[in-house]
């Protein structure tokens, strides 16, 4: 009998021992109940059955785990453990929000695997709280940080201003919802476009209609007497009708009108209100036409899941299970230095339009993408005004009166 | 043999409690530091309850805690260990100065009040940008304490709720008991019979305001960072709040019972429905508190009572 139970458990530990050889694990993290999580965890699982599909990586297929981090510190850092002893993931992939990044954060480092993120931009903590190289060279931050971001505007704003010259910016207001997201985008905005005086900034809070608020009332009537050639919000999707309505109310029409919220209403492109608003991002649909990856994406992921995806999330979700699964290839192992190495040489065509390679930010070693788009709804649709090369349509300038 | 298990039982509960981390990996230490955390919050609010004040501030006093924590140690280079208890102190000496003027309140009015005081502390924190990190937040750049070892944490965590544990122990084999059961069941009677109501209230909204900071202290620590979106999060406030309900109100095992079950079936369910697991939580919380209003600990008291009654 004791024999027999021996070679059980003989026979059991093999069987184990084969399948793990077999499989490389990828531990993903998001917020599921959001649309970024949820979209970016199905556009992984797409990515990774498409690389299972076209035979694996040198033979073993990719399994995902994702656990959700509920948006919460406390619960990401509960994530990363199971991922990690539990199912003994050899990579991790996902993030969107800095809070909960940053509670992912002691764990990550604590077991030094490989992570390829996807979100949290908050430089003043997430990143200082990775600190510098070699401490968080296993930490590839795919998302622009927020100081990338403002940069990136400041310099397509510049572009555009030479290339159409009707445009012309001189004053710069800036509408902000009270929170982190805000203040650091209003932080941004006075370093980037008042640091040399060639803009005049001013600037005041508002209460998301997220968080409780709506009445966009004070800040309005502050933009308007500013009389601004680009307004500029930074606040939620629940703000973009109800700032366009009560803008429509006030009769404020500025030169260009510009929402800069994570993510848009559904169905925020039919809005008649909606039209020759302009918006920060990273990838719309009209991109599908000028790029085969996107439009290969956008058609897989609309025939898996039968929904569009909503926003630039789920294609950084799928460009990091890619490029997670080209390291690991050119690397022959999951090891982190060797993997690490490996996806140091990245050099990949994304769905969102760039070639992804890591370079160093201003704390981290591995940065990938720094530069977002400027798109304006046209038609319904997200056109891509600049980066140029990548440019859908033209702008439509000056905003028009409200009728 | 009723009263040696009654003894023998919280012993044992306390012995594993202890000797947990010699037997778990890090996933389950990190699942039951969170329930620690909240359970602990769940007891100090059930706490204040036994006067018949409804508190909403719970967020708010471990948002402060979090803050006064973080704050000595970034700003006033104090060790990490200490800031811990210092957020208990300064929790407490804030809800000293403020009892002086919301205790006069009663019920709903103090309800509302307590629930502003977290909004106030919040705005505060928002805007002492260069001193408290402003709505980013702020990041101890030293690193987490005792190097995010994670027996190390769940001790600590542990010794947070068992400092939790001892003082609700003491409201309710104390005379402090007599004093806000009297409070509860009638402040006229209570004060007839000289019992100094403002004085009690005091005492007890101070000491759950210090254990709520102090357990703010030990969550920053574990973390590394606070900022206003997490530490003053409504999940402070609410999550505490539905583990007493479900335990039951007005003992020190109600809340216990509560946060286990709540905390266990939470992640659970997240492991079991990813995509739905929060619906199904928020279902099951209405649907406990409409149906066992006294919660776990008024069902086991009922279902044991039908039982004596069958028995003779």
């Amino acid at each position: 009998m004791k024999r027999f139970v021996l070679a059980i458990a003989a026979i059991a530990l093999v069987v184990s021992g084969v399948a793990a050889q077999g499989t490389i694990k990828i531990g993903g993290i998001w917020t599921l109940a959001d649309i970024t999580g949820k979209q970016g965890s199905a556009a992984a699982q797409l990515a990774v059955d498409e690389i299972n599909a076209a035979g694996g990586i040198s033979g073993k297929t990719l399994q995902l785990i994702v656990v959700d981090d509920e948006g919460k510190a406390d619960k990401a850092a509960a994530a990363v453990e199971k991922l990690a002893t539990v199912d003994k993931v050899d990579v991790f992939v996902g993030g969107m929000a800095s809070g909960a990044e940053l509670g992912k954060i002691p764990s990550f480092k604590k077991y030094n695997k490989v992570v390829m993120s996807t979100g949290a931009a908050g430089s003043a903590t997430v990143e200082k709280a990775l600190g510098p190289s070699p401490e968080s060279d296993f930490y590839f931050h795919l998302h622009p940080w927020d100081y990338n971001q403002g940069a990136s505007y400041a310099e397509g704003w510049d572009a555009i201003q030479k290339k159409y010259p009707n445009v012309q910016i001189k004053k710069i207001f800036l509408a902000y919802e009270e929170g982190a997201f805000g203040k650091s985008s209003w932080d941004s905005t006075k370093i980037l476009f008042g640091a040399d005086k060639r803009y005049t900034i001013d600037g005041a809070p508002f209460k998301s209609a997220l968080l409780g608020g709506g009445d966009y009332t004070a800040v309005l009537e502050a933009a308007k007497a500013f009389k601004p050639d680009l307004f500029l919000w930074a606040g939620y999707d629940a703000d973009a009708l109800p700032l366009l309505e009560q803008s429509k109310a006030m009769k404020f029409s500025p030169g260009i009108y510009l929402g800069a919220p994570p993510g848009w209403p559904i169905g925020f492109g039919s809005s008649r209100l909606a039209n020759n608003v302009m918006l920060y991002g990273m990838w719309s649909t009209a991109m599908n036409d000028t790029n085969a990856q996107s439009k290969k994406f956008y058609d897989a992921y609309v025939k898996r899941y039968r929904e569009e995806p909503a926003t630039y999330f789920a294609l950084l979700a799928y460009d990091a299970v890619k490029i997670l699964a080209n390291g690991i290839k050119a690397a022959g192992t999951t090891e982190t230095a060797a993997l690490v190495k490996a996806l140091e040489a990245t050099s990949y065509a994304s769905a969102l339009g760039e070639t992804i390679t890591f370079k160093p930010s201003n704390v981290i070693k591995h940065q990938g993408i720094t530069r977002q788009k400027i798109l304006q709804w046209q038609g319904g649709l997200q056109e891509v005004i600049w980066p140029f090369e990548a440019a859908t349509a033209a702008p439509v300038y000056p905003f028009p009166a409200w009728k | 043999m009723n009263r040696t298990l009654a003894r023998s039982l919280p012993v044992a509960a306390i012995g594993v409690a202890i000797l947990l981390p010699m037997f778990m990996g890090d996933y389950p230490l990190q699942v039951a530091r969170n329930i620690m955390l909240y359970m602990a919050l769940a007891v100090t609010w059930d706490m204040l309850l036994r006067s018949g004040q409804i508190s909403f501030g719970i967020a708010g006093l471990f948002g402060l805690g979090s803050y006064a924590s973080i704050l000595a140690v970034v700003r006033g280079g104090m060790p990490g260990w200490l800031s811990i208890p210092f957020a208990g102190l300064f929790a407490g000496l804030a809800a000293f100065l403020i009892g002086f003027l919301i205790l006069r309140l009663r019920h709903t009015y103090f309800s509302i009040v307590t629930l502003a005081l977290g909004e106030i502390f919040r705005i505060i924190i928002h805007n002492m940008h260069d001193f408290s990190g402003g709505p980013e937040g702020i990041v101890v750049q030293q690193g987490i304490i005792f190097g995010g070892a994670s027996r190390n944490l769940y001790w600590l965590t542990l010794a947070g709720l068992a400092v939790a544990l001892l003082a609700s122990y003491w409201f309710e084999k104390s005379k402090v008991r007599f004093a806000l059961t009297a409070i509860r069941n009638n402040e006229i009677s209570a004060k007839s019979s000289g019992v100094n109501i403002f004085r009690w209230l005091l005492l007890a909204f101070v000491v759950t305001s210090a254990i709520q900071g102090m357990m703010g202290g030990i969550f920053v620590m574990s973390y590394g960072f606070a900022s206003p979106e997490t530490v003053f999060s409504a999940d402070f406030t609410l999550l505490p709040l539905a583990m007493a309900l479900l335990g039951g109100i007005h003992s020190t095992v109600g809340p216990i019972l509560g946060g286990l079950l709540l905390g266990l079936v939470s992640e659970w369910l997240k492991l079991q429905i990813p995509y739905g697991h929060l619906v199904v939580y928020g279902v099951m919380i209405v649907v406990v508190i409409l149906f066992m209003p006294q919660g776990l600990l008024g069902l086991a008291r009922k279902t044991m009572r039908a039982a004596g009654r069958n028995r003779k």
